[in-house]
């Protein structure tokens, strides 16, 4: 292949890689394959492939209705590939009979010989390997933990002496929900808090969930915490435990956002019910 | 050791049909919604990548790419074939819209693949205007013209950035061999 023709097939298969080949281009790529004798270079794909991976968002599973289609079209596809095989198949077995007959019963001794070596193993095991059932000691019942409420747990995490965050729930940009209210306990050594609560309504659980987000020290602005979701089934003061999924180090900032149910990857913080900005931090627990 | 979910398919076992959905299904659908920007088109795009999938199966070589990356590449290649097919470009956003995303999960982003992270790293050896030019076209699905509209760069410009840029990124992430094409034809 000259230098010229290979420059060509670089650049196509960077083109290709990055922007795609119309019509014309591909039918010059495939043109300068063949001349050149060469196959498809993956390289160059592979590493357009790895840059797209960067920042992508796998945030949601395939629809279900989409899996479904996948699944039938993957049916259909391994369907179509069985028979062309299955055909091949008969073929060969056709041939087989026709002009190797010999090669039609050449199996056989194979096979009792393949029987023969299980019937050695297994008698082999039975008899002489096979560990004898012991009768082990019976096991004491465990006791069951007892599940603190997280009231209870809030008022442990009060009590000790755990260096505590806390800070004071404010409004947000949802203009209905003026009165809400509360504080938010937060421990950096124990990677537990809670959020107490108030003015916050009862959510519908069908259409929408709140979901919490801790800006700490550690992440960048645009990349907060997620704190977990949860449901508001009653008026009044609620407590809730934070559900932080990455280690939180120095929050500086709590938001509550109204969300889809189960909760979302990225916010689009249009409706953010509450907020908590931590004025002091890591307040000593005394 | 486990086997590849591609080399099962490969080999004919149905079961590998699902465990690939479960896997990958996610991946395949990000980059569907990323680059094409309409549910019904992506739902079309991502029926026909995983028919490539199973026919491509075989081709899967562990040892040139990881399973994400060889996927993302099939997912990648049906559905820009798809844009350039259909004449209709990808619906990019706006410079402004790009810098201005909506916050993203901590734990999703720390969450970011192996081969992401692999791509970053060697994203970030590029020069700025490479980085720059291979972001808007790879990531963001822009094209020439439209980055070079949203750079005030030539297009010219904007096809060097983007040769050098992702040749430097395939030798960085080990892909590449200078004479691979030469070595190919032998």
């Amino acid at each position: 292949m000259n230098k010229e023709i290979q420059e060509s097939l670089i650049d196509l298969h960077l083109q290709r890689a990055v922007f795609g080949l119309d019509a014309d281009e591909k039918q010059t790529f495939e043109s300068l394959l063949a001349d050149a004798g060469v196959g498809l270079d993956d390289s160059f794909d592979l590493a357009a492939a790895a840059v797209g991976l960067i920042d992508l968002q796998i945030d949601e599973p395939l629809p279900p209705h989409l899996q479904a289609r996948v699944i039938a079209s993957a049916d259909e596809y391994f369907a179509s590939t069985a028979a062309e095989n299955e055909t091949v198949d008969e073929d060969d077995f056709q041939k087989v009979l026709t002009f190797e007959p010999k090669r039609s019963w050449s199996w056989l001794g194979w096979a009792f010989a393949a029987v023969a070596c299980v019937a050695l193993a297994a008698n082999i095991w039975v008899t002489r390997i096979a560990p004898a059932e012991v009768a082990g000691p019976t096991k004491t019942p465990e006791k069951t933990p007892v599940k603190l409420t997280p009231e209870q747990e809030l008022a442990q995490l009060l009590a000790s002496q755990a260096s505590l965050v806390k800070a004071n729930f404010g409004v947000g940009n949802v203009k209905e929900l003026k009165d809400v209210g509360g504080d938010v306990v937060w421990s950096d050594e124990k990677q537990t808090g809670f959020m107490r609560l108030r003015g916050l309504p009862v959510n519908d659980k069908t259409k929408e969930t709140y979901q919490l987000w801790i800006f700490d020290k550690t992440q960048d602005k645009a990349t907060p915490i997620d704190g977990g979701t949860f449901d508001v089934d009653k008026n009044g003061e609620v407590i809730v435990p934070i559900d932080a999924k990455l280690k939180a180090l120095g929050p500086e900032l709590f938001a509550i956002t109204i969300e889809k149910p189960g909760g979302v990857v990225v916010s689009k913080r249009e409706k953010i019910a509450a907020l908590a900005k931590v004025e002091t931090q890591s307040k000593t627990n005394t | 050791m486990t086997q590849a979910i591609l080399h099962r398919i490969a080999s004919g076992d149905r079961t590998a049909v699902q465990d690939c959905l479960s896997k990958y299904g996610g991946l395949v659908w990000s980059i569907a919604r990323k680059l094409l920007r309409n549910s019904d088109e992506a739902e079309d795009a991502v029926q026909e990548v995983f028919v490539d999938i199973w026919k491509n199966a075989g081709r899967f070589d562990e040892s040139q790419a990881s399973e994400t990356t060889f996927i993302a590449m099939i997912a990648r290649r049906r559905i820009i074939d798809r844009i350039r097919y259909s004449t209709r470009r990808i619906s990019a956003d706006s410079l402004d819209d790009v810098l201005l995303e909506p916050f993203t999960r901590a734990d999703k982003a720390m969450q970011m693949s192996v081969e992401a992270n692999e791509a970053a790293e060697a994203m970030r050896k590029l020069r700025p205007e490479q980085q720059q030019v291979l972001r808007l076209s790879i990531i963001q699905g822009m094209s020439h013209q439209e980055i070079a509209d949203a750079t005030g760069m030539p297009i010219g410009t904007v096809k060097t950035h983007a040769r050098r840029g992702l040749m430097q990124v395939r030798e960085n992430l080990g892909l590449g061999k200078a004479d691979r094409l030469k070595e190919v034809s032998i």
